[in-house]
């Protein structure tokens, strides 16, 4: 992963190796050039050196000749000396061009040499007619010196003509560069630069767009950014919180949902326990009178009379107690035996109740009052309204994971519409329940029991009869049940 | 967008590298080389050819022809000289020649006595040779090794006879000559009055003629007033044909005036075409430029010690106006 930092560190390397290039460029090529001018003026400098020194050797023998001092010629022999190393750095000068020219040249030095020494020879001989002969070639052949020195410039100037033309063209093509090379580089840094600041602020853009977007509160789009730098990173950290935020949403949702039940679950408790409160009324006073009635009966002959009454207070003291405990089916049965005598008792021969119990799952748990009032619902429905009366079949059959409840009735059957409603719990509960308990409230009791909107079915055909089905699972449902002890 | 101007400044870029690489290829290109620094060629002959006319017809062929002979016998050459017979310059070219140690001088010989004491004393100081061409200088006045050129005497004779020929064996005719007295010049005119003496009935008429234009033109008219019948004019130096001529046409047609001269003139070639010469003596001045060169590397070269004293002739002929045409 490159980082914004490496970039930058690139393009300005990248910068200063252009630059290094250039500098590193032009300065050897300044240094060559520099060079070649500097051969070029040393060329032209040793030639004229050779007749500056020529001229300076004639004056000086002239003035030797006028006043014969040793001083003027310890002076003349200087001037020798510089003129021998004078022509033997104009012997370095020679090519295929000058040869011949240079030649003469150095051999005319030497005969101006040797001209000189005659002079100065007859000069010492006394002979002095002859000396200034000699002087007077000697100044003859440092004039054709110069001349020379002008003919070897000349030549110079031929051979090297094209150098030199070479030399402007060269800067000449040297300067184009250096516009070509300008115009490059900046073309060049403008291409890099945008691709450059492209790269970084195309991600930022796309993760400012995320940002945006998260922030309308649009949760489930994936954040997806080209990139190999931090903002790559970054938009990698920004999904994941956008994933953890969308968990957190929907866990919270669960939690409101779960709470929701809970008090719904608590508001039926209450709605029950207050109808139960309100036929409450001293139920102690109630149950002593009921088994008071129920001895004085039995004293008095009438049995069936006791029996009933014991079955009604067994009934009302079940019902006070077993409301918000979970109770074993066998109980449940129990219960509805002693609710069935007394409807018995009431219908006689109207009322037919069929009872098939399967007696290996009467262990299971179930919320108290539950079948019963769904078997008087039946017997209001089915029996009550009927002449003829009805039949009530309630059965429950072993499964190896559920246990099916089935209460049937022959009653007058009812409306796919109102089977909805009560699977809803819309229907309000009509009076006239012993419990007080009416079937809405069986249904969602069962239902936050178990956790199972399926727990209850209702079949029913208009004019045949209507069968409630119950499937109660074996076990609870676990975290209902951990939940269990907290409630009120 | 984003790819449009990657695009554009990519093929921005191209370009502009493209014309960067094709400028700096020029710019770092050293095809021109400082020439070559040879060392001092010590064993090769430094000879000097030293002529009085450069740039003539003549003067160039013969520099043309030691140039040729001097490469193959692997001796470096110069050409020096003076333009239009300027004699301080062409004297000084000697001088220089002399002091500059060369190893041969070839040149046009001189008749005067700066020539002759360069040659005899300097020269011989020095223990140059000198090898005269074209124009000879006696072997005793010049101490030369040998003369290259044309037998002027003959040339002389050649001119003569042609002249009687087309003039007949009677008539006058006028012999112009500079006034330097040059030793080839005098052969030339002994050439010519030897034929002539034969012939009674050619009257001649001989001048001498400074070097000026105005001066040539004066003495031009000057003869043909004393002769007005003249027949024919003979042009010895044959610098002054060209003056001459102009003059004499100034007066009347050139046609019937037998003209001759030499070929050593600037203009003679083309007053030859013009037809205005009616003849002309042709030389050999390339061979006289390659058997100078030969001879000198030879007696250099120590193969033939002495050269002969005479010299070597080379041919000449006569060229006629009529062949050209």
């Amino acid at each position: 992963m490159k980082s914004i930092q490496q970039k930058i560190w690139m393009l300005a390397t990248v910068v200063l190796f252009f630059m290094a290039a250039i500098w590193i460029g032009l300065t050897y090529y300044n240094q060559k050039t520099q060079n070649q001018y500097n051969d070029i003026l040393q060329r032209y400098l040793r030639m004229n050196e050779v007749t500056g020194a020529s001229q300076q050797m004639i004056a000086d023998l002239n003035n030797y000749l006028l006043s014969p001092s040793p001083a003027n010629l310890n002076k003349l022999e200087q001037d020798k000396e510089k003129i021998r190393i004078a022509k033997y750095d104009v012997y370095g000068l020679s090519n295929a061009e000058n040869d011949i020219a240079l030649t003469n040249y150095v051999n005319l030095i030497d005969s101006l040499v040797e001209t000189t020494d005659r002079s100065l020879m007859f000069q010492s001989e006394r002979e002095t007619e002859a000396s200034k002969k000699a002087f007077s070639e000697a100044t003859r052949i440092s004039i054709y010196i110069s001349e020379m020195n002008l003919t070897l410039l000349d030549t110079e100037l031929k051979t090297y003509d094209r150098f030199y033309r070479g030399i402007i063209e060269q800067s000449e093509e040297f300067n184009k560069l250096g516009i070509w090379l300008l115009l490059l580089i900046t073309f060049l840094l403008l291409l890099f630069t945008y691709w450059f600041s492209s790269s970084i602020t195309r991600p930022v853009k796309k993760l400012t767009q995320a940002a945006n977007q998260l922030s309308k509160g649009r949760f489930d789009l994936q954040i997806e950014v080209e990139s190999n730098d931090e903002i790559a990173f970054l938009a990698m950290m920004f999904d994941r919180m956008r994933i953890n935020i969308n968990n957190l949403i929907s866990e919270i949702q669960q939690k409101a949902q779960l709470e929701n039940e809970l008090q719904q679950n608590k508001l039926l408790l209450q709605e029950s326990q207050l109808l139960s409160l309100q036929s409450q009324i001293n139920p102690h006073f109630l149950f002593n009178t009921l088994d008071t009635l129920s001895k004085k009966a039995y004293l008095e002959g009438s049995e069936e009379t006791s029996d009933l009454l014991v079955s009604v207070a067994g009934m009302l003291r079940y019902n006070l107690k077993r409301l918000d405990k979970s109770v074993t089916l066998y109980e449940e049965v129990n219960v509805i035996r002693q609710y069935m005598d007394i409807q018995k008792a009431r219908f006689t021969e109207r009322l037919q109740f069929h009872m098939d119990i399967d007696e290996s799952c009467l262990h299971v748990q179930i919320p108290g009052l539950t079948l019963q009032p769904i078997v008087e619902n039946a017997v209001i429905h089915a029996v009550e309204p009927e002449a003829d009366g009805g039949v009530i079949w309630f059965r429950i059959i072993d499964g190896p994971e559920l246990v099916t409840i089935e209460i049937e009735d022959d009653g007058p059957g009812m409306t796919e519409h109102k089977i909805k409603q009560i699977l809803e719990g819309h229907l309000v509960p009509t009076e006239g329940h012993a419990t007080g308990i009416g079937f809405s409230n069986v249904v969602k009791r069962l239902r936050l029991f178990y956790g199972n909107e399926d727990v209850m079915n209702i079949e029913s055909v208009m004019g045949q009869g209507t069968k409630v089905v119950m499937q109660i699972p074996k076990t609870r449902r676990t975290d209902y049940d951990n939940k269990a002890p907290y409630r009120g | 967008m984003r790819k449009t101007v990657f695009v554009v400044l990519g093929f921005v870029c191209a370009i502009l590298s493209y014309f960067t690489i094709v400028t700096a290829e020029k710019a770092f290109r050293s095809d021109w080389q400082l020439p070559q620094t040879s060392e001092p060629t010590v064993a090769k002959y430094r000879l000097v050819l030293i002529t009085q006319e450069l740039e003539t017809d003549f003067c160039n062929k013969v520099g043309a022809g030691a140039l040729e002979q001097a490469q193959n016998d692997g001796a470096s050459l110069e050409v020096w000289g003076s333009y239009g017979k300027n004699q301080t310059d062409f004297l000084k070219k000697i001088e220089i020649a002399i002091h500059s140690k060369v190893d041969g001088i070839i040149v046009q010989g001189l008749d005067t006595d700066e020539f002759k004491d360069l040659t005899k004393i300097k020269a011989a100081f020095y223990g140059i040779p000198i090898v005269t061409v074209a124009n000879d200088v006696p072997m005793t006045e010049s101490l030369r090794r040998t003369y290259v050129g044309s037998d002027q005497y003959r040339a002389g004779k050649m001119i003569a006879e042609q002249l009687l020929s087309d003039m007949g064996t009677a008539g006058k005719v006028i012999l112009i000559s500079d006034n330097h007295q040059a030793y080839y010049q005098k052969q030339r005119l002994n050439g010519i009055e030897d034929v002539l003496v034969d012939y009674p009935n050619v009257q001649t008429v001989y001048a001498e003629t400074p070097d000026t234009r105005e001066q040539v033109i004066a003495i031009t008219q000057d003869l043909m007033n004393q002769l007005p019948d003249v027949d024919a004019f003979v042009a010895v130096n044959a610098n002054i044909a060209g003056d001459m001529i102009r003059e004499i046409e100034r007066r009347s047609r050139v046609a019937p005036y037998h003209i001759y001269s030499f070929d050593d003139g600037p203009e003679s070639l083309s007053l030859l075409m013009d037809g205005k010469l009616d003849g002309m003596i042709e030389q050999s001045p390339e061979m006289m430029g390659k058997i100078s060169v030969s001879l000198i590397m030879e007696w250099l070269r120590g193969e033939t010690v002495p050269l002969d004293m005479n010299g070597y002739l080379t041919d000449i002929r006569m060229l006629k106006a009529k062949d050209t045409r």
